[in-house]
């Protein structure tokens, strides 16, 4: 068994917190490097929406996060940016786009040239993406000889400088081992090699540390980060687990039953998180605080996936709904700069205390 | 060698004692010590986390504890019986008595897609000889409603209810034979936190309620925050640390569980330590003397010594479990002196003072 | 399993959605798929016909089949004798009715042995240890070499030339198959978690195989004696047709395939007619074999396809029958 006895490269790392974070690096353009409009994703070939109405963007070198439980939409709004929905789901309104080029009409051919050129993603397990019986270092090579076109000698001097950059320890003699000689987070950091070698600008991880052990997570955590500071590389990351979200993320958007509920920068949202289910989620959420306690949990149960609801979708389980809530489509509205919530109720005053006291 | 912890508000017996054990798998030029030397003691109603990450032991301690796999030497002793020297007859016997049972971390693979509820949950009052019809339904009814589920799902398959409720019925099939002590191999990684809470409250209660003792098995700390009265960290086979929850998180006495607690992500980022300030980085591993870091890897050595931004020459060794506290103990030789030195290094792991022997 | 291929890609925007939304129930039980394939409808047909003439066959044949008729050898087909007369001027069509008993019935007095031979010692060695397991395994090995026809030929030269006595050792010949079949379908469920739990609350192997490992081993069970049947049937037929265990007069599907061989010159549309009945029966019992194993899914939940194979391990939360998206 191979004790991951992985240690981040030793480069001058930033402060750790959230509230240290050295502001957003944004290459020199600042442009948007994905956008998405007013998406509606259907599934079961048309017969239920999943995803309603969601916009968000993605600036150069910015750390997004998705979050979410699972029925949400939020890995379907994911692999939508990434162009991966399967058969019977599709985009049904809105639009998409990166850096400026609409993608919902892109064909294979121009998706084929966005996939790890321009886009790259890692996901949830990392062993069932890697060929079992190929080197995970040929694996990795193989993908700059056909995206980049480099030679044998030059790809595998490539992987190993690669291999470094994520942190590998021996990269040389991690070239020649296969997946299943490789730890879980070693296998993870393998993924993002192969992710970022084409130098994208965007990297889609879907829950990418969730099944990792926990000091592995905050080792590909710390990673990420990294990559960010070195590469200007913006980041989606979509996870269930708001902790590590706001371990990571500059901006969270946070969905709920197919729409966003609420946006904006990551330190505002988990001080001061205006939706009901924000605050929710941030009563459930890791502390960091293991002592004996009184645990909380969300009463009641998400709707269906696609139901048709009229008004505000979270009501049913909102502590602080009203007729109002139910009366109509609400539209997000802004509370600060760049934060946005979809809650009718959100600039009563009362409606803070009405929450705080439950 | 461990040291007795102080007898002072100790009852007579453990419910569970494991002792000495030692785990060998594999076989000939395969084998593995997976556990070295480990000694646990559980109480009739506490809950304990047993944390370690992949490749710790843990999973194998908890099949050892269950009679999956035999020790290659120490032993286990259930309310008093030699578990571990049992076999055949004598060992489902046991079994059949009900009062140790095990939650399977997947739900779904570990209840069987054909059978109903009613059946799973009746399986082992079954095997403990009752035939009674209405009595069965009776048992199997207090067990589910001792989860929060009623005779609605008793003739549904696991793929007809939800994840939530399969979870839910395989702990009340543990539940069914009354047992002392309960199991539980990762009961909440695959949950969101909304669930996660709602579970690990439902074990804190039902150990209120039913005087259970808990084992819960997982690889991070959230799984048992809130709700462990003490928590065992296990690491590459030997425990580190083993103490009550709110003496070792707030004063972690071994850098290792410093490194748990310091990765677990938070909400409030409010943490004292980072985690490259008790792991050794890579400059320093470079600094190091290569024979010193040498001696590291010896299966005789401390376990942690090769991660660890402390380790000395003192560590070529393994260090015994020594008391540190109260029903505490920790296996480290500096563990008096590495939070100092923890806290002097900047947090993304420079050493202010050479700290090497 | 399907998953999304990383790199699949299409545009993104659909169609405009057409129709009525579709129907988004869970998937329909195995039986009633099973039923609906017209193939399987054929099949039963087919075996339900032959099932018939083995009980009634020499009942309901239009004519004696042992009755020569010296007048009137090598007729074609015609009003008196449907399927035309032999050498020997006997109904074509009475022997091959009356004929279907025997060779139906000891193909599957041969399967039967097979069975019982196959299937218990393959169940059992998962549970009985490596000594047992390794022991079978060899004899099993040992088995499937042996042609069947010297073993007929050497059992009926002991035993006497019967065909009840011939199918024996095609019975033990078909054994290892039934063994290896079913060793393999039982060690995948030997292994589920669910057994572990069982044993973990003091099940003994007994109960195990009882109450856990039988009940999904048994479609591969069926499957497996369909396809041996037919396996037997024309193991009874090519020994029939080389005349061992046949006792003349009595009339068998092989024999008459033989002797319209012998006389090909004075009737060449003979030998079609139980060419084609034993070609058919097999048939049908593959056909029903196949479409059994292709539709069964022993073990397996049947939760509703989730819309997206979410590699997340989290489960969904509660009340989600009806769709997982995540």
């Amino acid at each position: 068994m191979t004790i991951d006895n992985l240690k981040s490269p030793d480069l001058a790392a930033p402060g750790l917190t959230a509230a240290s974070r050295p502001a957003t690096a944004l290459s020199p353009d600042a442009s948007e490097v994905l956008r998405l409009d007013d998406l509606h994703i259907s599934v079961h070939d048309g017969a239920a929406l999943a995803v309603r109405g969601v916009s968000l963007s993605i600036r150069a070198g910015e750390v997004v996060g998705l979050v979410g439980e699972s029925g949400s939409g939020k890995t379907l709004t994911c692999r939508a940016a990434l162009g991966v929905l399967p058969a019977g789901v599709a985009v049904e309104q809105g639009s998409l786009s990166f850096a400026g080029h609409d993608l919902t009409t892109l064909s294979r051919r121009g998706w084929e040239s966005l996939h790890g050129n321009h886009i790259g993603a890692v996901f949830q397990d990392p062993a069932s993406y890697l060929n079992p019986s190929i080197t995970v270092g040929n694996q990795l090579a193989e993908v700059l000889r056909v995206k980049l076109g480099l030679s044998r000698r030059a790809a595998r001097q490539r992987s190993i400088e690669l291999f470094t950059s994520v942190g590998l320890h021996h990269p040389e003699q991690v070239f020649h081992q296969i997946p299943a000689e490789l730890s879980g987070g070693m296998l993870q950091r393998v993924m993002i090699a192969i992710a970022i070698c084409c130098d994208p600008q965007l990297l889609v991880a879907d829950e990418a540390t969730t099944a990792l052990d926990v000091t592995i997570q905050a080792e590909v955590i710390e990673l990420l980060r990294q990559l960010r500071e070195q590469r200007g590389l913006a980041v989606l990351f979509v996870s269930h687990d708001l902790a590590v979200i706001s371990e990571l993320c500059d901006r969270v958007v946070v969905f709920y039953a197919g729409e966003v509920v609420e946006s904006g920068p990551a330190e505002e949202i988990i001080e001061r998180p205006r939706h009901p289910y924000t605050q929710a989620l941030l009563r459930v959420a890791s502390v960091g605080d293991f002592r004996r306690r009184e645990l909380q949990v969300i009463g009641g149960q998400p709707p269906q996936v696609g139901a048709e609801i009229t008004g505000c979708r979270f009501a049913e389980r909102c502590p602080a709904a009203t007729a109002k809530c139910r009366a109509g489509d609400i539209p997000p509205v802004s509370v600060g700069a760049q934060h946005q919530v979809r809650c009718v109720r959100v600039h009563e005053p009362q409606v803070a205390g009405e929450l705080a006291a439950r | 060698m461990s040291a007795a912890a102080p007898a002072a508000a100790q009852p007579a017996t453990p419910l569970l004692a494991v002792e000495s054990l030692d785990v060998v798998l594999g076989r000939g030029w395969r084998a593995t010590r997976v556990l070295r030397g480990v000694d646990l003691a559980i109480e009739p109603g506490e809950i304990v986390g047993l944390v370690g990450e992949t490749g710790s032991g843990k999973t194998t301690l908890a099949r050892t504890v269950l009679g999956l796999v035999s020790p290659a030497g120490g032993r286990v002793v259930f309310e008093g019986t030699p578990v571990s020297a049992l076999r055949g007859g004598a060992l489902r016997a046991e079994r059949r008595r009900g009062h140790l049972q095990l939650v399977f971390q997947d739900p779904l693979r570990s209840l069987d897609p054909d059978m109903t509820v009613i059946d799973i949950v009746a399986e082992g009052i079954r095997l403990q000889g009752e035939t009674d019809r209405s009595v069965i339904r009776q048992r199997v009814l207090g067990a589910l409603e001792k989860v929060g589920l009623d005779a609605s799902v008793l003739p549904r398959t696991p793929g007809q209810i939800s994840g939530g409720q399969r979870q839910r019925v395989s702990i009340a099939r543990a539940l069914a034979t009354e047992p002392r002590l309960l199991i539980c191999d990762e009961p909440v990684s695959a949950l969101d936190a909304s669930n996660r809470n709602y579970i690990l409250r439902l074990l804190s209660q039902l150990r209120t309620a039913l005087g259970l003792s808990i084992v819960i098995i997982s690889h991070d700390l959230s799984s048992l925050a809130g709700i462990a009265d003490r928590v065992a960290v296990l690491y590459r086979g030997r425990i580190v640390e083993d103490g009550p929850v709110d003496q070792v998180f707030a004063a972690p006495r071994h850098p290792y569980t410093a490194l748990l607690m310091a990765s677990a992500p938070s909400v409030r980022h409010d943490r004292e330590l980072s985690p490259q300030q008790v792991t050794r980085t890579v400059a320093e591993a470079v600094a190091l003397p290569a024979d010193l870091l040498d001696s590291f890897e010896d299966p005789d050595a401390c376990v942690f010594a090769t991660r660890c931004a402390f380790a000395a020459a003192p560590c070529a060794a393994q260090p015994p479990l020594v008391p540190a506290g109260e029903r505490h103990r920790v296996a480290c030789h500096r563990h008096a002196e590495w939070m100092t030195l923890a806290r002097a290094r900047t947090a993304d792991g420079r050493t202010t003072e050479g700290q090497l022997s | 399993m399907s998953r999304t291929e990383l790199w699949e890609s299409r545009p993104l925007r659909s169609k405009p959605p057409e129709s009525k939304p579709r129907d988004s129930k869970p998937r329909k039980r195995k039986g009633r798929t099973l039923l609906r394939m017209p193939s399987v409808w054929i099949a039963l047909a087919i075996l339900l016909g032959v099932a018939v003439l083995t009980v009634f066959g020499s009942t309901l044949a239009p004519q004696n089949p042992l009755t020569i008729n010296a007048n009137a050898l090598f007729q074609g087909p015609g009003a008196h004798h449907l399927l035309g007369t032999d050498y020997l001027g006997r109904d074509v069509l009475s022997r091959l009715m009356a004929g279907t008993r025997l060779s139906v019935l000891t193909a599957l007095e041969a399967v039967g042995i097979g069975l019982v031979l196959g299937t218990i010692p393959g169940v059992a060695t998962v549970f009985l240890g490596r000594g047992f397991d390794f022991a079978a395994n060899r004899v099993t090995d040992a088995l499937m070499t042996l042609p069947y026809i010297f073993f007929a030929v050497a059992v009926t030269a002991a035993l006497g030339n019967g065909l009840v006595q011939a199918m024996v050792p095609v019975g033990i010949l078909l054994a290892p198959f039934f063994f290896r079949i079913t060793r393999a379908a039982t060690l995948e469920h030997a292994r589920a978690q669910y057994v572990e739990a069982a044993e973990l609350m003091g099940a003994s192997k007994l109960h195990v195989v009882r109450v856990h490992v039988l009940r999904k081993v048994l479609p591969t069970i069926a499957v497996t004696t369909a396809s041996m049947t037919a396996a037997a049937l024309l193991a009874v037929s090519f020994l029939t047709f080389l005349g061992i265990g046949v006792q003349p007069p009595a009339p068998t599907w092989g024999g008459v395939l033989s002797s319209d061989l012998d006389y090909l010159n004075q009737a060449p549309w003979a030998p079609f007619i139980p060419g084609l009945l034993i070609a058919v029966t097999v048939g049908a019992l593959n056909a029903l074999a196949d479409a059994f194993r292709d539709r069964r899914t022993p073990g397996m939940l049947a939760v509703p396809e989730p819309l997206i194979r979410t590699h997340s391990t989290l489960e969904p939360a509660d009340d989600d029958r009806q769709s997982q998206v995540a």
